[in-house]
């Protein structure tokens, strides 16, 4: 049963992963905490029901999600933290819980406040191996997730603008001295985050079938937790926590003869690393 | 400086117009004199706006009908509405606020039983009658004389769910999932407490889970692990929908009986399919052959293109009973208006016919058990069995 329980858990701790990945990409190159990511991640969710109006098919749903996801990102980026990146750091943590807030409501207002079903239904098998029960939902997120960390992981360690995001994120100055375009790297960080960030809010629209406005509650916090944990600006920390957290959470659920809030978990994690490793796994 | 200022003000201004003011129904113009107000609140905004609503249009359409029937004494009814967003601590203010400033003469309930356990007191503390539609907590009605409930008694509910589960379904291995709130422990205590009565079946599973769960695989693979043949499981209408959904997706083909909770056009929308076959206990039989049901079914898909539910039909009933009360009181006087509702007998309601109400002021009623067939909810049988529908106050 131990094994059936890890299966979940590496699915949702792949959608852990992938929102959280988008936070610390950004701490990375920004110092920010870029609270606003989770209302991206639900725009994801949303931007599918927009999608399927224009042509009804889940790929192109991906495709559209992260699109927008990605060009929301990008606006972000430029018209709210960039005229205030020179402020005290407490400025833009603000303003992203504002728009964060702000994002929340407008959803509310333009797709109303009750859960909404995914446009489309899917049919998942459970395949079996051996003694173990594999559901096709559960192998699909998992799966995903992973493609989209090897495309990331491709992207950051072995081209031209990868090296750029971790020379940024190490120092900013001596990389713009080196003729690094720190603007666009950032940028560009920006626009990976959030089109993973949509991409695992689409995922979880289809896993849950629901799609409302406070959905992105949740993991404003979760992911928050998981950098944290991982280590701010440590993909590898992120990656390690967010599955970390994932499996944790369906082992205790799973386990525990109590009603186990799964959530406060993370916060647990959270609050024992800053006390006892407050630099995170992988941080420095 | 300046830019920083302007910016943190329009970001904090949006965020702002974001927090919901509690929704006040509209007064067309009608003076004081020629008018009776009747309180209402429900949650329109939250995870449980989907039944705020339906419990809002129900009442609604009640209102419309008694004023298309002359109003009551003479007088145009006025729904006085408000949002309580399923918190306890907005359910007292908005209680508060009925009763001192919009000065109602009664009350309905049309939202859960954690505002309506915290309202209730204030109501019973002015004198205001108060039905609760179909928030199930014991507590509710202890709160006072004033205090009566149209629905199920957590624990009555409970019991017929026993009873479904080992007279209709012959279960004798039950896992059974627990919401871990005022509804989910006054149903499981009822339950078990029917299992033991009739003895022949045990619980192999049991488990609470935080409201608001979404994922629910862990608890379910674990529940598997202990074969059972049934799967009872509390829960309001998005984690029955997970629920229902998540023991499709592993593939298990256990039988699964709910309550009233799921008793939502959202549960079976956000089910699919995976809601075929489920069984609940319920307040409202949609194959009732009875006018006055299918009248109400007719009118409310109608008016408001939906299907109703049972909470939908529960807030119609309560306010129609509030107004069989007034209207046999002759009285707008609350303590007349108390006595006539305690003394209603054999009133033919949308959910069923209300037999009487107990000296605790709950109903003795039969409680209705419903099939999801076809993405519908269908008649599968009811209990009227008096060991288990009476409530013990």
């Amino acid at each position: 049963m131990v094994l059936q329980q890890i299966i979940n858990g590496l699915a949702s701790g792949g959608i852990y992963t992938l929102v959280a990945l988008g936070l610390t990409l950004v701490y990375g190159v920004l110092k920010i905490l870029h609270i606003a990511h989770a209302g991206i991640y639900a725009l994801g969710a949303y931007m599918a029901l927009v999608a399927y109006k224009i042509y009804p098919n889940i790929y192109f749903a991906f495709l559209f999600a992260m699109a927008t996801t990605a060009v929301a990102g990008y606006l972000v980026q430029k018209y709210l933290y960039w005229p205030i990146i020179d402020q005290p750091r407490i400025v833009p943590l603000i303003a992203s819980i504002g728009l964060f807030l702000a994002l929340e409501e407008l959803y509310r207002l333009i797709w109303g406040p009750y859960v909404i079903p995914f446009p489309q239904k899917f049919h998942w098998k459970t395949y079996t191996l051996g003694n173990i029960r594999l559901p096709g939902a559960d192998l699909f997120v998992f799966a995903l997730s992973i493609v989209f960390l090897a495309i990331l992981y491709w992207i950051v360690n072995k081209t031209k603008v990868g090296l750029a995001m971790r020379a940024v994120a190490d120092d900013k100055e001596v990389s713009e001295a080196s003729g690094i375009n720190s603007k666009w790297t950032i940028a560009l960080s920006f626009i990976i985050g959030s089109a993973l960030a949509g991409a695992a809010g689409l995922m979880v629209g289809v896993y849950y079938n629901s799609i409302y406005p406070t959905m992105g509650d949740v993991p404003a916090y979760k992911s928050l937790a998981v950098i944290v944990v991982g280590g701010m600006g440590s993909i590898e920390g992120t990656v390690v926590a967010g599955f970390g957290l994932g499996l944790l959470e369906a082992l205790l659920l799973g386990f525990l003869p109590f009603a186990f809030p799964r959530d406060a978990l993370a916060f647990i994690a959270m609050i024992i690393f800053l006390l006892i490793k407050p630099e995170g796994l992988f941080g420095e | 400086m300046k830019k920083v200022v302007a910016l943190a003000l329009v970001v904090s201004l949006t965020a702002g117009f974001g927090w919901a003011k509690p929704q006040k129904a509209k007064l067309k113009g009608v003076k004081l004199k020629g008018v009776i107000k009747i309180g209402f609140f429900s949650p329109l905004t939250g995870f449980a706006a989907a039944d705020g609503l339906s419990a809002l249009r129900g009442a609604r359409l009640a209102v419309e009908q008694i004023n298309k029937n002359g109003g009551l004494l003479g007088k145009k009814v006025v729904l006085v509405n408000y949002d309580d967003r399923v918190k306890s601590s907005e359910a007292v203010a908005i209680a508060r606020k009925l009763v001192t400033k919009d000065r109602v003469i009664a009350a309905v309930s049309g939202s859960y039983s954690g505002p309506t356990r915290a309202a209730a007191p204030i109501f019973q503390q002015f004198k205001v009658p108060m039905i609760s539609a179909y928030a199930v907590h014991p507590e509710i009605t202890k709160a006072g004389d004033y205090i009566f409930r149209n629905g199920f008694l957590g624990t009555v509910e409970g019991k017929a769910m026993g009873e479904v589960a080992l007279k209709f379904l012959r279960a004798k291995r039950i896992a059974l999932l627990v919401i871990d709130n005022d509804y989910g422990h006054s149903l499981a205590e009822g339950v078990k407490m029917r299992i033991r009565q009739l003895g022949g079946a045990k619980i192999v599973y049991e488990k609470t889970y935080s409201i608001g769960e979404k994922d629910f695989t862990p608890l379910l693979t674990a529940a598997r692990a202990q074969k059972p043949d049934l799967l009872i499981a509390t829960a309001y209408y998005n984690e029955a929908a997970q629920i229902a959904r998540q023991v499709k997706q592993m593939g298990w083909k256990i039988q699964i009986l709910g309550e009233e909770g799921y008793d939502s056009p959202k549960f079976l929308e956000l089910a699919g399919d995976a809601a075929e076959g489920v069984i609940i206990t319920t307040n409202l039989n949609r194959d009732d052959l009875s006018s006055i049901t299918q009248n109400f079914i007719k009118n409310f898909k109608t008016k408001y293109n939906e299907d109703p539910d049972m909470v939908g039909a529960s807030s119609y009933d309560a306010v129609m009973l509030l107004a069989k009360a007034i209207k046999k009181a002759h009285s707008t006087n609350p303590a007349r208006i108390r006595d006539a509702l305690q003394s209603l007998q054999n009133e033919v309601l949308a959910t069923g016919v209300l037999y009487r109400f107990t000296r605790g002021r709950e109903v003795v009623k039969p409680v209705q058990v419903q099939i999801v067939k076809n993405g519908e909810f269908h008649y599968y049988g009811i209990i009227a069995d008096p060991d288990v529908v009476t409530p013990p106050w």
